[in-house]
């Protein structure tokens, strides 16, 4: 008999759990609320999209559409503007449906697979969002930088330059940890099983 | 009609109970715990009791749900204190049965599965209860030839705990 063969036996001999929950009981905990990290990344996911999207609202439209009208960006300001939409629909709808989809009844794999979709989706979105405030600040630092050229000595031009990426990196590494702690300390299991899962 | 429902689910969950616990129990390594995941288990078959429609057995079906709850819904909960060590619980011995060598290996056998990673828990866990590979394969969600490499790899990771 294998070693593993009368372990199983044992296992296929064991009394019931000594700690048999009662009808009363198994009722109570039904309506308590779940603690699952579905709920989570719901969230979590909801509240960078409020955070990103709320800081169109404290902008000062009519300052900045003057400044763009200064370095003769307006159009470009309008298509920002209309591609941030664009991107901010099609995100919240895209975890929305993801969201919808992630199902406990589903085969193992499945869920998590659809549970790391869902949370992908809010990385692109911040993602994008990123990709679109980088392009923003570069077009209006060359343009700016060459419409004051003649003003700046080389050595401010450098030290422009130089705070610029500072600031870019520095807002880089921000987010970079955040996401760290967030979603390390929310996905660092479900990740590890999807690995051990998926490998062969 | 919901109340009926209600009804259904209670007695299926309260019936089939021991799977939850002998899954909560290797998942989780002390008491409180083992609750806290009994309880999150029950609360995700009950939000889902409505979609079971019966073309399977509700074991078959609550297997699934309970696996996939303790692999990737569950978190441990950061209030949790450690109690007491769930292996140093000792059995009540109902059936005559019953005898002590059993209840040791049985002991054995959990404090090693406890050893194992989630994914290797539960492989053991299936061909613990006898589950077909075409079962676990369709539980988890890997083909059978893969769950078959899988398995083998997780039985020779258990014998060498259990045997080193």
């Amino acid at each position: 008999m294998d070693l593993l063969d009368q372990y199983k036996k044992a296992w296929e001999n064991q009394p019931e759990n000594e700690q048999k929950v009662s009808k009363t009981d198994i009722y109570r905990m039904t309506k308590l609320r779940s603690s699952s990290i579905i709920k989570w990344i719901f969230l979590i996911g909801i509240m960078e999209f409020s955070l990103l999207t709320s800081s169109y609202f404290f902008m000062d439209y009519d300052y900045i559409n003057q400044q763009y009208k200064e370095l003769g960006l307006e159009n470009f300001y309008i298509l920002f503007q209309v591609a941030a939409y664009v991107v901010i629909i099609y995100f919240l709808r895209k975890f929305y449906l993801n969201y919808k989809n992630i199902s406990v009844t589903d085969n193992t794999k499945g869920l998590m697979n659809q549970i790391l979709k869902t949370r992908r989706t809010v990385k692109n979105y911040v993602l994008v969002n990123l990709i679109l405030a980088a392009i923003v600040m570069i077009i209006l630092f060359v343009k700016s930088f060459y419409t004051k050229i003649e003003e700046l000595t080389f050595s401010k031009s450098i030290t422009i330059i130089g705070i610029y990426i500072i600031v870019i990196i520095f807002i880089l590494f921000l987010f970079w940890l955040v996401y760290q702690l967030l979603y390390g300390i929310l996905l660092k299991k479900l990740n590890k099983n999807y690995r051990n899962l998926s490998d062969n | 009609m919901s109340e009926s429902l209600e009804d259904k689910f209670l007695n299926d969950f309260e019936t089939n109970q021991n799977i939850v616990h002998k899954i909560c129990r290797i998942y989780t390594t002390n008491s409180n715990d083992h609750n806290d995941l009994f309880q999150e288990i029950t609360i995700q078959v009950w939000k889902n009791y409505a979609k079971f429609r019966g073309d399977a057995k509700f074991s078959t079906w609550m297997y699934r749900v309970a696996l996939n709850t303790a692999i990737s819904l569950y978190r441990k909960s950061t209030k949790s204190v450690k109690t007491q060590d769930i292996s140093d619980i000792a059995f009540k011995i109902k059936s005559v049965d019953y005898d002590d060598t059993e209840e040791q290996q049985l002991k054995a056998l959990y404090k090693a599965i406890q050893n194992l990673n989630d994914i290797d828990k539960a492989l053991v866990f299936l061909y613990l209860e006898d589950k077909s590979y075409r079962e676990i394969s369709e539980t988890l969600g890997i083909s059978e030839v893969n769950a078959r490499v899988k398995m083998n790899r997780a039985k020779d990771k258990l014998k060498k705990i259990l045997n080193p």
